[in-house]
């Protein structure tokens, strides 16, 4: 056990934790970031919560729309944490000189790394104890033990999906002023065919399909699971969980190769 | 730089001076939190090599770096011994930056051999970069923490380091201790990058353009804080656009020009600098012919409009009898001036990009 964690070892993690802390601080301040995290998923919720609450959908059994749609929102808000904040933020910090300036210290790449997964974690856990807290208190939404196992590692296979496709992504957007426009025009249509806002019954094979393939359905469908009455036992769902290990499996590669290049170092052909 | 700040500096100072030899202990890891024993390996590991380190803090031996076709540095090689300021000079595109960051660790050589404190840049090793702090060009800092907050979390980072208080007050940013990055001035910014690269305590120190955006007040001020980091026994690698702050602050130059270093020096002798021959010049009294005056010894002497120029390698003898002369005749020379070249004239002249020196030859001739 002493050889797991050495003193050197023991002060890494601490540092990370250090650095968790830093970075909620410098998040919290900012309220711009704020926005795509939590007003737009809020805002969202309470307009098509409250104008549909009562309704019933008839494609899905009959259950309340709000069992629907409020988990729907709750991958939207976690998207928007991971994905599409972890990629704008990491544009600006590359664009910035941050992850340079971080590179010039010791403080370990893995390190930094892990405290700001750490700091977007914490977010998850927020946007997720404000939209259920919502669901439950205005919505009629129902939380039941059993499927707890299920909303659990759904959020935790969506998180790992999203926040290592977010940094990963960042090799592929030119500019930090590119970052938000890329980010959501990635997102946004998706959720449109991804059981986000409704279900996807009756939509062309075609893009049932291509929605399909993206994490995004498998997210929202997830956790509607969750919260369909009519689930019995832990709330699984098989399909949609392959789906997200898989885009983990891809997001990890991505953001290991975003990480492995030297910050300095122009690509070839660009001269010094 | 107020003497209290010097004073706080030399009160922390580490049991180090340039000349001492390495045998000396030279981290003090009683200023840390940590216990000894609580010390990391890779630090230890950092005590063992400094012993190693001997006298150089940076060696380059034939350094290169090539971006496909285009030859950044076309072998590269000097030395900085440990306590010295020494200056990087250069136009745009001559390869200092390249050659700043290979030794950083944001870059990796194409050939050659690169050592810093003794060890491998490449290799981007941690134990150097507790020991290196770097004050990079234009470079962004997490913008929503304050001051105080940032030096904090920069400091910890290390395993040596000073405290928060010390090293904002090392920078006179005391008044801003609690604003936010995002609030402070260029020149406010610029010390904060300072205070991010000192607070590790570090032996050597990169200032890439570390003036850039002050005034003439702050620069100074920043100087006499460079200054002190050497007397410290600090090393530090400088890059500049600005010659004075070469002339004041460097024991040695280097000018690089097409990824070649083309001349290394004191600033004061660099280019042979101190060889070269004294301008007289003043005005030409109304009435008197350049042929009035004295013939002194002299490379040349010739009349610009109303204004005599000598070009002399003796210049005191040569002043001498043309003040004695005009003395004795009861003259007043106007705008009486005796001048050496100064750093940059020989920096435009070593960069190629000025005529002056043409119109020196002209005047000599």
């Amino acid at each position: 056990m002493s050889s797991v964690l050495t003193p050197s070892r023991r002060r890494d993690l601490g540092l990370v934790v250090s650095q968790i802390r830093y970075e909620q601080r410098a998040y919290w301040r900012n309220r711009s970031r704020g926005i795509f995290t939590f007003v737009f998923p809020l805002m969202f919720l309470v307009i098509f919560a409250s104008l549909n609450n009562g309704h019933h959908l008839s494609s899905l059994g009959g259950i309340p729309y709000n069992d629907f749609f409020v988990p729907g929102i709750l991958a939207y808000g976690v998207i928007g944490t991971t994905f599409v904040n972890m990629a704008i933020s990491t544009a600006i910090l590359r664009d910035e000189g941050i992850l340079k300036r971080m590179q010039g210290t010791p403080l370990p790449r893995w390190a930094y790394v892990a405290a700001r997964i750490g700091s977007t974690v914490l977010i998850v856990l927020a946007i997720t104890a404000v939209t259920l807290g919502l669901g439950v208190a205005a919505y009629g939404v129902h939380i039941r033990l059993s499927t707890q196992p299920g909303l659990i590692v759904t959020l935790v296979l969506g998180t790992a999906a999203f926040t290592t496709l977010g940094i990963g992504i960042t090799r592929f957007i030119p500019n930090a002023e590119a970052a938000p426009v890329i980010v959501n025009l990635l997102v946004l249509p998706l959720t449109f065919i991804s059981s986000v806002w409704f279900p996807p019954n009756g939509m062309p094979r075609a893009l049932s399909s291509v929605a399909k393939f993206f994490p995004i359905r498998p997210l929202a469908e997830g956790l509607q699971t969750v919260f369909d009455p009519r689930t019995v036992g832990a709330g699984f769902n098989g399909q949609d969980l392959k789906t997200l290990l898989i885009w983990t499996g891809v997001g990890v590669i991505l953001m290991l190769r975003f990480l492995r290049r030297p910050v300095g170092e122009p690509a070839i052909g660009e001269a010094a | 730089m107020p003497s209290g700040a010097i004073a706080l500096l030399r009160a922390t100072a580490l049991p180090q001076a340039p000349s001492r030899p390495m045998t000396d202990v030279m981290v003090d890891f009683g200023r840390s939190p940590l216990t000894r024993a609580a010390v990391p390996t890779y630090a230890r590991r950092m005590t063992s090599t400094r012993f190693r380190t001997e006298e150089l803090a940076i060696e380059v031996r034939d350094l290169r770096k090539s971006y496909g076709d285009v030859e950044a540095l076309r072998g590269v090689s000097f030395e900085v011994p440990r306590g010295e300021v020494f200056c990087l000079l250069g136009p745009n595109g001559a390869g200092k930056t390249t050659a700043v960051e290979i030794l950083e660790g944001y870059r990796l050589r194409s050939a050659g051999d690169a050592r810093v404190l003794g060890l491998d840049p490449a290799t981007g090793d941690r134990e150097l970069r507790e020991r290196v702090g770097i004050v990079l060009q234009q470079c962004g800092v997490q913008n929503d923490l304050t001051v105080a907050e940032l030096v904090e979390m920069y400091g910890q980072y290390h395993v040596r380091r000073r405290t928060v208080d010390e090293v904002i007050e090392l920078v006179e940013l005391t008044e801003k201790r609690n604003v936010r990055a995002k609030k402070l001035s260029g020149g406010q910014r610029r010390r904060l990058d300072l205070a991010l690269a000192l607070v590790g305590d570090p032996d050597l120190i990169f200032l890439d353009e570390p003036t850039t955006g002050f005034d003439p007040a702050a620069r100074r001020q920043a100087w006499s804080t460079i200054r002190s980091l050497c007397e410290l026994g600090k090393t530090v690698f400088l890059t500049t656009h600005f010659m004075d702050e070469a002339q004041y602050l460097a024991d040695r130059v280097a000018v690089m020009r097409a990824g070649e270093i083309i001349a290394i020096g004191s600033p004061d002798e660099i280019g042979g600098r101190d060889l070269r021959p004294s301008e007289i010049r003043f005005v030409l009294p109304a009435g008197w012919s350049l042929g009035d005056v004295p013939t002194v010894p002299s490379r040349g002497r010739s009349l610009e409009g109303d204004r005599v120029l000598i070009t002399t390698t003796a210049p005191v003898a040569a002043a001498q009898q043309i003040t004695g002369w005009a003395v004795d005749h009861n003259l007043d020379l106007e705008h009486f001036s005796v001048t050496q070249p100064t750093l940059e004239d020989i920096y435009l002249e070593l960069t190629g990009s000025s005529n002056h020196n043409s119109d020196l030859e002209e005047a000599v001739r």
